[in-house]
């Protein structure tokens, strides 16, 4: 019996030896001592042209240095950039997830994590924080901390950086300006009457193609391709609380006095300065007449016609019609006291988080830590030099327009890689960031990124962020509510100009019926919880 | 004689030990496991996830282990305008649908037997049943093309032939007329293939039926309403049963490319709400609520068609 006892104990201590043993991290050194498995969510654009994300040139430089330094296999796995909300909400659903995952959706992360499929980091983030010096560096304690909830201290995930925060400009065809001897539009007025003179003047500018003329150009993400026409109606005198209660919609379409902005593209359209079928096509068609050069001007992200070098729409305009064709970037957009004001976006971009199948979130961490090494960004972002770029005088990077040969193989198939540097968005060239941002683009001219940038940021208002923890009433709606708000502004602008007040107060109505006014409830109330300030909610009286 | 044969296979079928029938037999039962286990994973097993109908929003935990919340899905799901919305225009399309999509085939093939010349009824046919082969996508990309207000290839004609340069038929743009379109597209798309089964019960009416008709002097007409409509209408009677079951289902690819922001209104139905909510906004539970209170309406319609036509003295399918 003694016998039996003695070996029962002897293999429970040899037993529980080995489980600790294997439960204890192989982890000496500033690395793991025996390789550790990591896959990684990259987007795919599918671009044209484009290589595989996951085996490109940069991903094997990615998956080479994490080897190298920390001993972890990374395995990259693609999710479609303009489908990633669905298909990353599938994999998690499936729970076949990546390691480390990447959305721009944070309430997909919030209702998985009401699941339990989503890592708090808030207690590895503490545990391993001294390793993860890159990481804090660029995010800062602001983007790490962003989402954690105040009440409970739990945090789904960390915030990368924008580290450009210009959001969207006003574009006009410079060159159809000097034809018509007209000068840069600078007031709402102005810009209005270089839209008639471009349809009056159609066979002028157009010559044969006359009839395709397109003055302004929307879609019907009106709230976007209209934003600085849209804000220049709403007071300067916005509060920060006010831009809280009523920001829930990131078109801004729910600030006050945002009505009278589609007002004026009501107009616009009935006057047919406005392409008449923007509802029934979508952004690719857009994007296929503003390279076609039928278009006078239009609003987008503050660098729109200037990416994607030999495709991008400054250089398709270029061979539609001339040398001299080009997009310039300006501001005719002023409020009521006289500023061309820029509603900016904070310094948040994407959520980086990891899912509960994550198989080991020291590693994660670490991959988090080594994308925001400076110098992998740098390498990400400009490639190697002579080939991807070259350095110019005063140290800047400049973008070379490379061989057929050479973009085979080192194409970045997101601008600055931003879809490898998932903490990062934005130029990360310390010192030569400002400088190379006017050379980043292939096959534009440098003056039209900087008047692009200066313009975008002139006068720019980063609204204040309230940590008041979830909005339950937004995880109600899902998507329906930014669908619906696409269909109210794209009906009040193709009403007749006497019916556009029944329309756009009927489509508001509805909008607030749908739970956009319970959103802004439970907004105004927490703001009034957390930090005692009281914000009106009838929107109809704004 | 036949009847003799079968009976004999019976006799020999009933001493058959059970080795001698499966090795006879076995091939035919390995073919069969495969759709057997097909259906198991991919049709029955899941169904136990109905259950999420009456449980908390969560598909990451055991469907055991999440908490039970009775009826709040349906009953958020009523309070809610944009499920009801949706199952009104669901509904709108789905009558326009049966009461002009239904008889377009019947038509159709009525017309398509009229014809006397083969080789053009075979062309005509395929002709016919070539727009079934074209997705939605494409077919509403040639909408859009054709059919839009100010560059649609029908309202140019019209603008010139009417001298009038502002004017337009709103087909996509205006809700009313968004419909119209939507079904008449639709007819456009299956009508041609939808003939096919009832140009295979054609083939089955006796052609001394039309011979005995016509020596009663019934004309072209009155042989159609007497003898070919009589002997489509079990067919009919059939597939109107099996199309009731589809009164609150939808078509996805459909609507949802056909739609644009200016008819949402009467174009959202419920398939892209359960879009919306259940893949979009991740509410699993909500829309498996939806998909259920679907799947019984359909139960329901089905039952109570198949009923009314067997008072009305056809077989049914139940």
């Amino acid at each position: 019996m003694k016998r039996i006892l003695a070996i029962l104990l002897t293999l429970t201590l040899v037993a529980s030896l080995g489980i600790t043993a294997a439960f204890a991290e192989d982890f000496a050194d500033g690395k793991f001592t025996t390789t550790q498995h990591l896959t990684v969510e990259v987007y795919n654009r599918y671009n044209d042209g484009g290589t595989d994300p996951t085996s490109s040139v940069y991903a094997q430089y990615i998956h080479d240095t994490m080897l190298e330094k920390y001993n972890v296999d990374v395995e990259f796995v693609s999710v479609g950039r303009w489908t990633e909300p669905d298909d990353i909400g599938n994999l998690l659903a499936a729970g076949t997830a990546p390691d480390v995952c990447v959305t721009y959706s944070y309430p997909t992360i919030l209702s998985y994590a009401d699941m339990g499929g989503i890592v708090d980091l808030s207690g590895p983030l503490a545990q391993y924080k001294d390793e993860l010096g890159n990481l804090w560096a660029l995010l800062e304690d602001y983007n790490i901390y962003y989402d954690q909830d105040p009440d409970t201290g739990a945090l789904w995930d960390v915030e990368a950086r924008l580290l450009n925060n210009a959001r969207i400009n006003t574009f006009i065809r410079e060159d159809w300006l000097a034809k018509l001897g007209l000068a840069v539009p600078t007031t709402t007025e102005e810009f209005e009457a270089c839209l008639i003179a471009f349809r009056d003047n159609a066979e002028t500018l157009l010559g044969a193609d006359a009839d395709k003329m397109i003055p302004y150009l929307t879609t019907s993400d009106v709230g976007w391709m209209n934003n600085q026409l849209i804000n220049s109606k709403v007071a300067n005198d916005l509060s920060d609380e006010m831009a809280f209660v009523y920001g829930y919609d990131d078109r801004q379409s729910l600030y006050p006095g945002a009505k009278e902005g589609i007002r004026v593209l009501n107009k616009w359209y009935n006057e047919g300065l406005i392409w008449k079928d923007f509802v029934l096509n979508d952004s690719d068609q857009a994007d296929n007449l503003l390279k076609s050069g039928w278009v006078g001007a239009f609003q987008h992200n503050y660098d729109y016609p200037y990416r994607n070098g030999e495709d991008s729409i400054q250089a398709s305009i270029k061979r539609a019609a001339g040398e001299d064709a080009a997009f310039l970037a300006i501001e005719p957009f002023t409020n009521d006291a006289g500023i061309p004001r820029k509603f900016l976006s904070d310094r948040v971009d994407r959520k980086c988080f990891l899912p509960s199948t994550c198989s080991n979130v020291h590693a994660a961490l670490l991959y988090l830590n080594h994308i925001s090494d400076p110098e992998v960004i740098k390498y990400l972002q400009v490639g190697p030099e002579g080939i991807v770029h070259e350095k110019t005088e005063d140290g800047a990077y400049k973008l070379l327009t490379m061989s057929d040969e050479d973009k085979a193989v080192w194409i970045q198939n997101s601008l600055n890689n931003i879809d490898h540097t998932i903490t990062a968005n934005g130029q990360y060239l310390g010192d030569a960031t400002v400088a190379s941002l006017a050379l980043g683009y292939a096959s534009v001219d440098p003056k039209y990124i900087t008047i692009a940038y200066e313009t975008a940021m002139h006068e720019g208002r980063v609204v204040a962020k309230f940590s008041v923890g979830a909005i339950e009433s937004e995880n109600e709606v899902g998507s329906s509510l930014n669908s619906y708000r696409d269909t109210w502004l794209c009906q009040a602008i193709v009403a007749a100009e006497a019916d556009f007040d029944s329309v756009y107060d009927a489509g508001l109505q509805e909008y607030l019926d749908m739970g956009g006014q319970e959103i802004i409830n439970e907004r105004a109330q927490k703001l009034s919880e957390v930090y005692g300030v009281e914000i009106a909610t009838d929107l109809a009286a704004k | 004689m036949e009847k003799k044969t079968a009976a004999q296979g019976g006799a020999v079928n009933k001493r058959m030990s059970w080795t001698v029938y499966m090795r006879r037999y076995g091939t035919l039962y390995l073919l069969l496991l495969l759709p057997v286990i097909f259906f198991a994973i991919f049709r029955y097993y899941p169904m136990q996830w109905i259950a999420l109908a009456f449980k908390k929003n969560n598909i990451i935990q055991p469907l055991w282990s999440v908490d039970w919340v009775g009826m709040q899905w349906f009953e958020r799901a009523f309070k809610t305008k944009a499920f009801l919305n949706a199952l009104k225009n669901t509904i709108t399309l789905n009558l326009m649908d049966l009461v002009c999509g239904f008889p377009a085939p019947i038509i159709l093939a009525l017309l398509l037997n009229e014809l006397t010349f083969k080789r053009f009824k075979k062309i005509t046919q395929t002709v016919l049943y070539l727009p079934h082969f074209l997705s939605w996508i494409i077919i509403s990309g040639l909408a859009t093309r054709l059919l839009a207000d100010n560059d649609g290839l029908l309202n140019l004609i019209y603008k010139q032939t009417s001298g009038n340069a502002g004017a337009s038929i709103p087909f996509l743009s205006n809700p009313s007329y968004w419909r119209w379109t939507y079904i008449v597209l639709g007819i456009w798309k299956e009508a041609g293939w939808g003939t096919i089964i009832y140009l295979a019960a054609l083939t089955n009416i006796s052609p001394e039926l039309y011979e005995a008709a016509a020596v009663d002097g019934a004309g072209r007409f009155r042989r159609i309403w007497h003898v070919t409509l009589p002997g489509l209408r079990p067919t009919i009677i059939t597939l109107l049963i099996m199309r009731m079951g589809y009164i609150l289902g939808s078509e996805f690819d459909r609507p949802l490319a056909m739609s644009n922001k200016l008819v949402t209104d009467v174009s959202q139905v419920i398939s892209i709400y359960v879009y919306e909510q259940g893949i979009q906004g991740l509410k699993y539970s909500l829309t498996t609520a939806v998909g259920l209170f679907q799947s019984i309406v359909a139960v329901i319609f089905i039952l109570a068609t198949n009923t009314l036509a067997k008072r009305m003295g056809e077989r049914g399918i139940m």
